[in-house]
């Protein structure tokens, strides 16, 4: 049985790969020491540090050196076979770690096992909350200082004592599982890997406002997280955490599933509301708000997932355990959905106030290609870019706001320079189009605007007059849209206009783009030096605008190229240039 | 109701809390512009042109739905608003159609009002879209342009809320909105009861009346033909909003001259038919009455309301009297009575009324409005190949005015003259048919005498009148204690039918006009959203009442040789041939009225 | 299932975590099932069975590190608990053999340990 363990794992990408050699020698001085029975030394895929040299992890003390040096491999070998303690000048010290408190059960537990949930502590919020009393309840969530995480970052404690302020026969808590972002799963994970916690969240908020029936809206797109809910939802009556009088009180609470039906305009609330009384998902004109006047007329308190997520632990831990995580105003942790050109895509559950940088660099390890970041973007359709020379930036409700973009639910998509500052927003803009809902003509008509400029720009066929066009038809959107669709989907261009407003003057004037991403602005030509003269792009050219033969080379008749980049497809001496 | 202090454009004001900023402006003098507003429906506050600055708000809000609060300070015209509300104009007119110059509310759109007054000179966005959306026509009454439409939702508001009928809503998504009927099956396969309410509140023209005009002018060009008129008894007290005179203007004998300028060889008044429709229903009414018949008795004068019973309450059809319209009573009179007095070839007369209403274009095509055909069949020796409706045109009074525009009359200028005989000869009874309670009103003053033997002394049943809802009233007849409910616009309608429905219904008789405040109201009539003119329109009714000589149907001298000479008695044999009809439950095909 | 009251979830709470000494748990949300989990998690369990080892192989959520699907974490007595990455059949063959049953780490497949 081996005692110890080394991990073994050279992050530097820039170089050729030391990971086995230093396994080797590592392991050769662990047999002169004689110690290569008891200590196992081991290579591993990831190390959780990214551009820190060759890191040695040493379990069970969790010991991390970092920057390794050929040399130093002899001290540390001789340092664990001799429990001569720590090698002090090359243990690595983490800055910021990813906190996982919402995700705290995500890969540990068994998400259709309701004892696994009790046996980590579940459903002690709820007793916690029962004993608490509606209105103790309300205070703790206050000093908290959670705000909604579905991206309005409103804070939770007033919707819920709006709500409970109204006197009314009946009241409805809704869980907001619309999440509709693209690329933004945080959602979906949490309902896929931990249903109580939000299950648990929905109870304690419908015991606090004074809710009787409750409803999870979730998209019809998630069909496993649909699917564990239900197992939630059952095993909870099962052990009489849902119907009358839970846990012994005199509270009862009544849970049902809608399903969404491919609107992203349903996650807002007005249209959530709409579309649970079997009406068109429209927004509609607020006041009256939801909180005193939603489902069917009546107080309504709508939570996004991850915020009812964060309510059992809230009660359990006390509000001001939360309020001591983050920032002076955005508490607490959020979880990002990280993708794009980053080499470790995934969620990543942070405590509010770190920066852009020490998530996409530290945590997910830089981009993928090794070519610098670009910019990242942030909030999905509703926000906008941070270019690279502003990652520095905390990550909180304001800060982000400030810079033009905003937290949104979370989605966070890192782009290099292969990515096009025009035809990002234009995709943005498009899914909002698609997804408008119709009701109201500045988001309807101009969206759809705004999407005919930018296509045009992207098309080389733009105009200098078009940006002050698109800057208009924003104004108009921000200020005049009925809901939040509307109001924010102008925030993509917008936020490119204003750290990258070059990249559109050289679309219009000329016309060209320099991420090589818009087809129609793309030069396709071949290089010489490169050229083995196989004459496969002359071939496979669909409109024959490649000119040459064996002897003298090809190379491209510009007038006639499409773009289509069938050329640079299927050279396998990337002999095509593409800019 | 409390008032409170808010301030509107740097001044104070003392406002009702219960208002929303746009009425408070309102009250005060300030008319903020909207497109999809309507009074007294609830707003979706879709077309975001009447916001207004609120200090303290983020956003600019929608003064439409927003309701005033204590120390509000709100600013209507300031440069944000300005520029989103101009903005905004111009991406609808993006999209929508430039032909004004031929577009059928070019005088009337108000769309093209807004942007005139904002001062919108330049459409700054082009038109994107290249999606030519089919215009509807497969309803003889209404057709609707979906390319003109800019999706407010009044339509679909007074539908469903005004007419709980639901035969149009938003489809699709994003750019692809549309309002359409089913399926696209068209508004002559739904159950679009042809009420025209839609017309009168759309404010472009993307919902217009299908034009008869031209058939009209074919008819009276054509030399064999004898092109005859009724009109209907609201188109004289709003005609004239369509020359520039006051709502409520009463233009009767102007217009008499005008549409004989125009080329009708006889104007006649539908007033002579309703006349006849209160003898009939009202012999009915007592019929049912003494013989214990099916009771209440519902009035048949509103085809919208007769399609609408058809599809919704197909089981109380029993209820409703089988008399037709004064319209179609008219038409079959003309062709069979008067074509015999005079001795006129009945092929040759064509009938052309001039109502107030879209559905009575529906109305005139119903298959069985063809007694004056099945009259003189064996006498004429027809085929069915040589049938003729009893109506052949209906025009609504915006058809007929432009009919008198296109002669060149200057109508303001007309002296006035009188209508032609026999059937033009009407009583006051008969003008009121024009307002809700008017028909109950008329049928009641017939009635009383008929039944009591007596005559009527006081003329005015004041609590029919009114443009409320919902009107009930109990009037005594000597001792008989009659229960009567009178219901304008179809959701009120449907209340009462709901209890008549259920064995419920406490009445012995009740009128139910489609459109709210009734005729005067109706679908056909000049555009005007002005609650006044209603108000105005009513008043004139009740004016023209008084200053008839006659005031009960009965007394009609017309209408008693109408008899003497040829019906022989009220529910007599040819009566019921000619002045009666029938209901059948209905399927969802064009008017077709297969038995039930 | 028994219906809970505040006592019994007390009572439940105070237990320790009666954890089975040997487990292995697969990634099972939507991420992990897309790079192919479910095969994974049910070859595993095949092998458990079939070897008649002392394992007890379960589903569990996402653990974040999406990239790495599947994941797969291993507990075994005597050794640290790990977690693989881009498992494969092949992989989860070697987790058996030399992880389970050999009491070795397996080399370059771990994505994570667990603190």
């Amino acid at each position: 049985m081996y005692e110890k363990t080394i991990l073994i794992k050279d992050t530097d990408t820039k170089r050729e790969d030391l990971t086995r050699q230093a396994y080797t020698q590592i392991l050769d001085f662990l047999r002169h020491n004689d110690q290569h029975s008891r200590i196992q030394v081991v290579r591993v895929a990831d190390i959780g540090l990214y551009d820190k040299g060759l890191v040695i992890k040493i379990l069970p003390e969790q010991i991390t050196y970092a920057n390794v040096k050929e040399d130093d491999l002899k001290r540390i070998a001789d340092a664990i076979s001799f429990n001569k303690g720590r090698v002090e000048d090359l243990v690595y010290k983490p800055k910021s770690k990813q906190e996982r408190l919402v995700l705290k059960n995500c890969g540990r537990i068994d998400p259709e096992s309701i004892d696994d949930y009790i046996a980590c502590g579940g459903y002690l919020g709820l007793k916690q909350a029962i004993e608490l009393k509606e209105d103790k309840v309300i205070e703790e969530i206050k000093t908290s200082g959670i705000r909604g995480r579905g991206g309005a970052g409103y804070p939770t404690w007033m919707k819920w004592n709006f709500a409970r302020e109204v006197a009314s026969d009946q009241k409805f808590v809704i869980c907001n599982a619309d999440e509709g972002d693209p690329g933004a799963y945080m959602d979906r994970s949490i309902l896929e890997g931990d249903p109580h916690a939000v299950l648990e969240g929905l109870i304690i908020a419908a015991f606090a406002v004074g809710a009787s029936k409750g409803y999870f809206y979730v998209r019809a797109e998630y069909p496993l997280a649909v699917e564990r809910i239900n197992k939630a939802i059952k095993q909870a009556y099962d052990c009489g955490l849902l119907g009358q009088n839970i846990l012994g009180s005199s509270f009862g609470l009544d849970l049902e599933i809608r399903l969404g039906a491919g609107a992203f305009v349903c996650g807002e609330e007005t249209a959530l509301i709409s579309s649970i009384e079997g009406k068109r998902g429209t927004p509609h004109p607020r006041p009256p708000y939801p909180s005193v006047k939603g489902l069917w007329g009546k107080p309504t308190v709508i939570n996004n997932v991850e915020t009812l997520a964060n309510i059992p632990q809230i009660l359990l831990k006390g509000g001001a355990w939360f309020a001591k995580i983050g920032t002076a105003t955005s508490k607490g942790t959020k979880v990002f959905a990280v993708t794009g050109k980053v080499k470790n895509s995934g969620l990543v559950e942070i405590a509010m106030g770190a920066t852009l940088r020490e998530i996409v660099m530290d945590i997910c390890g830089g981009t993928l290609t090794g070519k610098p970041i670009k910019a990242v973007q942030t909030g999905g359709p509703s926000g906008g870019v941070i270019p690279e020379h502003l990652l520095d930036t905390p990550v909180d409700y304001e800060n982000l706001q400030k810079l033009g973009s905003i937290m949104g639910s979370g989605g966070m998509i890192v782009m290099d320079d292969d990515d096009c500052m025009v035809d990002i927003p234009k995709f943005y803009l498009g899914f909002c189009v698609e997804e408008s809902c119709g009701k109201c003509s500045p988001c309807r008509i101009g969206g759809f605007q705004m999407l005919g400029y930018l296509k045009k720009i992207t098309e080389g066929a733009g105009n200098i007059n078009d940006i002050a066009q698109l800057k208009r038809i924003s104004y108009a959107m921000q200020k005049a849209s009925l809901c939040g669709l509307g109001q924010t989907a102008s925030n993509p261009v917008l936020s490119t206009l204003k750290y990258f407003e070059k990249e559109y003057i050289e679309h219009i004037e000329n016309k060209h783009c320099p991420a090589g991403k818009c087809s129609h602005l793309v030069t396709y030509s071949v290089i010489e030096e490169k050229c083995k003269r196989c004459g496969l792009c002359f071939t496979n050219c669909p409109v024959s605008a490649i000119t040459g033969d064996k002897e003298k080379g090809y190379s491209v008749i510009q007038e006639k190229c499409i773009k289509c980049g069938k050329c640079f497809e299927v050279c396998k001496f990337r002999a095509i240039n593409k800019k | 109701m409390e008032k409170i202090n808010i301030k509107i454009n740097g001044r104070e004001y003392k406002v009702s809390s219960e208002l929303t900023i746009l009425e408070a402006c309102q009250e005060i003098g300030i008319d903020i512009p909207t497109l999809c507003y309507l009074k007294d429906l609830k707003s979706e506050a879709a077309c975001s042109i009447c916001l207004v600055e609120v200090k303290g708000a983020k956003a600019l809000m929608r003064s439409c739905v927003t309701p005033v609060n204590k120390g509000m300070e709100v600013y209507t015209n300031t440069e944000r608003v300005r520029i989103a509300r101009r903005v905004n104009l111009e991406l609808l007119l993006a999209g929508h159609p430039k032909d004004c110059l031929v577009c059928d509310r070019s005088d009337t759109c108000e769309l093209r009002k807004i942007s005139f007054d904002l001062g919108i000179r330049e459409a700054r966005f082009p038109k994107v879209s290249k999606v030519e959306l089919p215009l509807d026509t497969t309803s003889v009454s209404i057709v609707r342009d979906p390319n003109k439409c800019i999706l407010c939702g009044r339509c679909v508001s007074v539908c469903s809320s005004v007419q709980s009928v639901k035969a149009i809503d938003f489809t699709g998504r994003g750019k692809n909105s549309k309002i359409t009927t089913f399926f696209d099956e068209g508004l002559s396969n739904s159950v679009c009861v042809n009420c025209g309410q839609c017309v009168m509140v759309c404010p472009t023209g993307a919902i217009t009346e299908q034009n008869e005009t031209e058939g009209v002018w074919k008819a009276l060009s054509c030399p064999d033909k004898f092109v005859i008129t009724e009109v209907a008894p609201a188109v004289r007290a709003a005609i004239g909003e369509e020359f520039g005179l006051t709502a409520g203007t009463l233009v009767t004998s102007k217009l008499v001259e005008a549409l004989r300028k125009v080329g009708f060889a006889k104007v006649f008044d539908t007033q002579f038919s309703a006349d006849l429709t209160i003898m009939e229903e009202g012999y009915e009414l007592i019929s049912r009455i003494k013989n214990k018949g099916v009771l209440p008795m519902i009035t048949s004068c509103s085809p919208g309301w007769i399609k609408f019973a058809e599809h919704f309450f197909p089981g109380i059809l029993a209820h409703i009297s089988t008399c037709k319209s004064p319209q179609q009573m008219f038409g079959a009179v003309a062709k069979t009575y008067y074509a015999k007095k005079y001795n006129i070839d009945p092929r040759k007369i064509v009938v052309v009324s001039i109502m107030p209403c879209t559905a009575k274009k529906f109305e005139a095509k119903r298959p069985e409005m063809k007694s004056a055909f099945n009259y003189w069949k064996n006498e004429l020796k027809l085929e069915n190949k040589d049938e003729f409706p009893d109506v052949d045109y209906v025009l609504t009074t915006r058809e007929a005015a432009r009919m008198i525009r296109e002669a060149g009359i200057n109508f303001a200028s007309l002296k006035g003259e009188d209508f032609d005989e026999p059937l033009g000869i009407s009583t006051g009874a008969a003008v009121i048919f024009g307002a809700t309670g008017g028909v109950m009103e008329a049928a009641l003053r017939t009635a009383y005498e008929v039944l009591t033997g007596k005559e009527l002394e006081k003329l005015d049943f004041v609590s029919l009148r009114g443009l409320q809802g919902i009107k009930t009233a109990e009037i005594d007849i000597e001792g008989l204690k009659l229960k009567v409910a009178i219901a304008s616009s179809l959701s009120n309608a449907r209340k009462l039918l709901e209890e008549v429905e259920s064995c419920k219904s406490p009445y012995a008789f009740i009128e139910i006009m489609t459109c709210p405040g009734g005729c005067l109201g109706g679908g056909g009539q000049p555009f005007s959203l002005n609650e006044e003119t209603k108000q105005k329109r009513m008043e004139a009714i009740y004016q023209e009442d008084k200053n008839k000589a006659l005031r009960k149907s009965h007394q009609n001298p017309a209408v008693k040789a109408l008899y003497k000479d040829f019906l022989k008695e009220p529910l007599g044999e040819k009566s019921h041939y000619l002045l009666h009809t029938h209901y059948a439950k209905r399927k969802e095909t064009p008017y077709g009225t297969e038995k039930a | 299932m028994v219906r809970l009251t505040p006592e019994s979830l007390d009572k439940i709470s105070k237990e320790p975590c009666d954890k089975p000494a040997n487990w292995i748990k697969v990634g099972m949300s939507s991420c992990g099932i897309a790079a192919g989990a479910d095969e994974v998690f049910n070859f595993l369990s095949e092998e458990v069975k079939k070897r008649n080892l002392n394992v007890e192989v379960k589903k569990c959520g996402c653990q974040g590190n999406c990239y790495a699907e599947p994941l797969v974490e291993v507990s075994i007595e005597g050794l640290p608990s790990v977690t693989y990455g881009r498992v494969n059949r092949d992989i989860a063959n070697k987790i058996i053999e030399k992880h389970v049953i050999g009491k070795m780490l397996v080399n370059d497949c771990i994505y994570n340990t667990v603190d």
